[in-house]
């Protein structure tokens, strides 16, 4: 195994289609300014890059099969190279990082392109794809009705309960993390909402509010990454993968995520991320606490609520006084979404996994500007996605 | 076909006598599934043996939350699309299941006794649609 670097990253800032920001621009456009952005900025050239690992769409590009990569190599230049195209739903963009990552670390490519792009149909996201009576998410749906928000919902519903979690401590999460995103170029949303603004936002799913969770959004991301050895040449200070890990859910996780599971004996948590993270501490021999920075997946405020805890940053219902705190500020001791999150980025859904990856480059770099982690030495970047799929990367400096 | 009408899915549950869940347990490691499985999920269990099982009767509310919007398809409703509540029920014959209940969300609170019942989902060309819901207790 051979060490790997980041060492160019890109971003379209996200929007929604018919703004000024994304207009009409196809998926594959957005993808190729990321990746001219993230080439410039490892100073290489597309005849550089030896592979690309892509994350499949299910909405938009890809010819209808989720061929995302191979549009990008069709658009950049088709110089024949190995395209690898992976579907993990959310999760598939932290999917396409882990894959490239090993790629490099396992020394059969030297410089690798990993890339995530999406441009989302309106409103709720359809969550299954066929009509099909042997398939769990079909069934969910038509039989009961109960999309992503209503998910999120019953667990910011039980937190209440657990907790004595309040409406107003949650609608403070999304309000820090509109904080955050001011003066975040490459964020949808780049002003501040009071607690007032998000407490009249009307409800998608009770008790979550249209201002707790994050819209779909059009985007695109990429990173380029290599050999450290090959970094060493492009860049005196790159910023080095200090792990990346992948999981799928356990048998034993009771959330209701399909239709029906065995009742557990006790408390329930998300297995599949639970997995990858401590994957990935282990194999960058850190712990929770050792951690600058986090960027994790907050498709409502919820989760920077409960995912802290979930991982050991902290203990069982302590988020709400960390975040009234102001601990979870960039400035704080447990800073989570320097960036903004979801809630001010809007999910264009397999980009989220590298748009996080170039959040921490920018962050160990020290080019964050105003949300800038104070000395940031290591960052955490997770994502999870439909089928029970979840990622997790540590990189630092 | 029940006074609710058609099932949305046909042969996921009955209501010929009170409802009832159709699903399976396998008898090497008494895991519940539903819907019914051809072969056990629990990678600790020794060897699959799959029964059919029946599911229903009391539980409690684990959670509850609100579909304040109309979902997206597949789901299929009424219009004007009417709110209602998803409650997430631990049966006490040993399920979590999410399903909707039949009462408004001033009945619903983590903890409530409730029944599965077999209810009117949506209507499409004059014909009734059933799924399973909550009633509170």
């Amino acid at each position: 195994m051979q060490d790997v670097a980041v060492v160019g990253v890109g971003l379209h800032r996200f929007g929604k289609t018919g703004d000024d920001v994304v207009g009409n621009k196809s998926v594959t456009e957005l993808c190729r300014i990321a990746v001219e952005r993230a080439l410039k900025d490892a100073g290489v050239s597309w005849r550089d890059i030896q592979a690309v690992s892509a994350a499949s769409s299910r909405f938009s590009g890809g010819k209808g099969w989720g061929l995302n990569g191979n549009d990008v190599v069709e658009e950049m230049g088709s110089t024949g190279i190995p395209v690898y195209n992976l579907s993990a739903g959310c999760a598939a963009g932290g999917n396409a990082f882990n894959v490239g990552y090993s790629l490099v670390a396992g020394g059969v490519y030297d410089m690798v392109l990993v890339v995530g792009g999406e441009v989302m149909p309106k409103g709720m996201i359809q969550t299954s794809g066929v009509e099909e009576a042997t398939d769990p998410e079909f069934l969910r749906q038509r039989c009961v009705g109960m999309p992503g928000p209503s998910f999120w919902a019953t667990l910011a519903r039980r937190r209440m309960h657990d907790y004595g979690t309040t409406e107003e401590q949650m609608a403070r999460v999304t309000v820090k993390a509109r904080k955050c995103s001011v003066g975040n170029p490459y964020a949808r949303f780049q002003k501040e909402v009071s607690l007032e603004d998000v407490l009249k936002s009307p409800y998608v799913s009770n008790p979550l509010r249209l201002f707790e969770i994050c819209p779909v959004s059009n985007g695109a991301a990429a990173a380029v990454i290599c050999s450290a050895k090959r970094a060493r040449q492009l860049t005196r200070q790159p910023v080095l993968v200090a792990s990346s890990a992948v999981a799928t859910i356990g048998f034993d996780d009771a959330l209701p995520r399909s239709l029906a599971v065995p009742v557990p004996n006790g408390p329930s948590r998300h297995t599949e991320v639970y997995a990858a993270v401590t994957r990935a501490f282990e194999a960058a021999g850190v712990g929770p606490r050792d951690l600058s920075f986090v960027e994790l997946q907050d498709n409502t405020c919820y989760y920077e609520l409960a995912f802290p805890e979930e991982w050991g940053l902290c203990q069982p219902g302590e988020a709400e006084r960390l975040h009234a705190a102001g601990e979870t500020l960039p400035t704080g001791r447990m800073p989570v979404n320097p960036s903004g999150g979801f809630v001010s980025f809007g999910e264009a859904t397999t980009a989220m996994g590298v748009f996080q990856i170039c959040e921490l480059t920018w962050q160990l770099r020290g080019e964050s500007g105003a949300r800038q982690v104070p000395g940031a030495k290591l960052g955490l970047a997770q994502t999870n996605g439909l089928g029970g799929n979840a990622t997790a990367a540590i990189l630092k400096r | 076909m029940s006074e609710h009408g058609k099932a949305c899915v046909p042969g996921l549950f009955t209501d010929d006598n009170g409802a009832r869940l159709l699903g399976t347990r396998c008898s090497t490691c008494n895991t519940p599934y539903f819907p019914k499985v051809t072969r056990c999920h629990n990678p600790r269990c020794s060897e699959s043996r799959l029964v059919d099982a029946s599911f229903g009767g009391r539980g409690t509310i684990w959670s509850y939350s609100v579909a304040d919007f109309a979902p997206p398809p597949p789901h299929k409703h009424d219009k004007p699309f009417k709110p209602y509540v998803i409650a997430v029920v631990d049966l006490d014959e040993g399920l979590r299941i999410v399903g909707q209940m039949v009462d408004g969300l001033d009945q619903a609170s983590v903890g409530a006794p409730v029944t599965l019942v077999i209810d009117t989902l949506y209507h499409e060309d004059g014909q009734a649609y059933s799924t399973w819901k909550f009633k509170r207790i």
